[in-house]
């Protein structure tokens, strides 16, 4: 049976903010890896002091996009939040999965007129 | 090079306020290496955090290497600009805070997060802005790095992000603005939907619902302004954004959205919380970590 790792996220971002889509894809891409080989991972966010949901959406809100729900549910868990920040992680959480399983098409060829009509 | 003059009326955190400043945006829009002039003799009052979307305003005449002139100014506003170093860009000095109500104005640039962590930590604690619950405290501070970092992702203001806040405290309110003078929600959401028809209010709409984002690289979002409005709903207390022509704003009692008479140039979010506030943000959960993935 593979061991189980933990992941310090302040000791990744080298910071107890989490404030940032930047610092939250650094989390998300030491965590896609270890999930790849089916690792289960503890994300640890012990001497962390803020989190908003930017950093939550890049960091686990975008995993739902490589991994189904089952097997994030199997080999995820989390330590070092307050209740009310779980609360959001869950609201993240919920709403990465309705987007995923409705994503929008994003047509980069559209032009955007310049218009300052209202 | 000439001189336009233009009169700047009372000014407080509201429709009117928000358009008088918007009003000298859309006069001076022309205007490139001349002056502007803002005469403060018929302003009666000027709330400090109204400071940022002035700045916002100022940022876009900057860019067209125009002067600004302030004067007129009355004593009492004076003084009040000056304790919330927003006159200091304007050559006047500093006067100290005595009370230390005023949370200072100040221009970040858009990856300054960690910078402005540093800020709230200075000018948050104690002082004369009233202790509030641990819980609240947090709240507040989540709610402004989501709209600190909302503007910075999505504004592409290159003058960068203007912050200000001022804590009233016969009201037991404290109001913090962030402006900035980049391309609106309406641009973002016209291009994101492929739509050139939505107006400004129909933008800012838009955005504040649960799950919609403007972001584009496969990656979910859209959650920071509903938190936030969960938040000013139980506090009793306040949000505003004013987009290019779009004024919303929500308070406990209920929300409202009206076209602005003229063109904000850009995005300002101003956050009005209770400080008298005890209700207790960190309530138990029923919720188990293992229920979360």
């Amino acid at each position: 049976m593979k061991e189980q790792v933990t992941i310090r996220v302040a000791d990744i971002i080298g910071s107890p903010l989490c404030i940032s889509a930047e610092d939250g894809q650094k989390v998300y891409e030491k965590l896609v890896p270890l999930l790849k080989q089916g690792r289960k991972v503890t994300i640890s966010f012990e001497r962390v002091t803020t989190i908003i949901s930017l950093f939550l959406n890049a960091a686990i809100g975008q995993l739902y996009d490589d991994f189904d729900e089952g097997r994030l549910n199997d080999l995820l868990s989390v330590t070092g939040l307050t209740d009310d920040d779980l609360d959001m992680l869950k609201r993240v959480v919920d709403n990465a999965k309705r987007y995923y399983a409705n994503p929008q098409s994003f047509d980069q060829a559209w032009v955007l007129e310049g218009s300052d009509e209202e | 090079m000439r001189i336009m003059q233009l009169k700047i009326n009372t000014v407080r955190s509201d429709y009117a306020g928000f358009n008088g400043i918007a009003a000298v945006a859309a006069k001076s829009k022309e205007i490139v290496l001349d002056t502007l002039e803002l005469d403060f003799s018929v302003c009666n009052f000027f709330e400090a955090n109204m400071a940022a979307p002035l700045y916002a305003v100022l940022a876009r005449n900057y860019d067209r290497l125009n002067d600004v002139v302030l004067k007129n100014i009355r004593p009492e506003i004076l003084e009040i600009l000056r304790k919330n170093h927003f006159l200091t860009r304007f050559g006047y000095t500093e006067a100290h805070d005595r009370n230390q109500t005023t949370l200072p104005f100040k221009i970040f640039k858009t990856g300054a997060g960690e910078q402005f962590a540093d800020y709230l930590d200075r000018y948050m604690q104690g002082k004369g802005i009233p202790p509030m619950t641990e819980g609240l405290k947090k709240k507040f501070h989540q709610s402004l790095f989501e709209i600190f970092q909302n503007a910075a992702l999505h504004s592409k203001s290159e003058s960068g992000i203007f912050v200000c806040g001022q804590f009233y405290p016969n009201k037991q309110r404290v109001d913090f603005t962030i402006a900035d003078a980049g391309i609106g929600i309406r641009q973002n959401v016209r291009k994101y939907l492929r739509d050139n028809k939505i107006s400004s209010c129909d933008a800012i709409k838009w955005a504040l619902q649960e799950g919609h984002t403007t972001k584009t690289g496969r990656q979910p979002g859209g959650l920071g302004l509903k938190l936030i409005k969960d938040f000013i709903e139980l506090n009793k207390g306040r949000i505003q954004i004013i987009s290019r022509h779009g004024f919303y704003q929500f308070a406990y009692q209920g929300d409202e959205i009206r076209k602005m008479h003229h063109d904000f140039p850009g995005t300002c979010v101003n956050i009005e919380i209770n400080t008298a506030d005890a209700y207790q943000y960190c309530l138990r959960s029923e919720l188990q970590a293992k229920d979360i993935f």
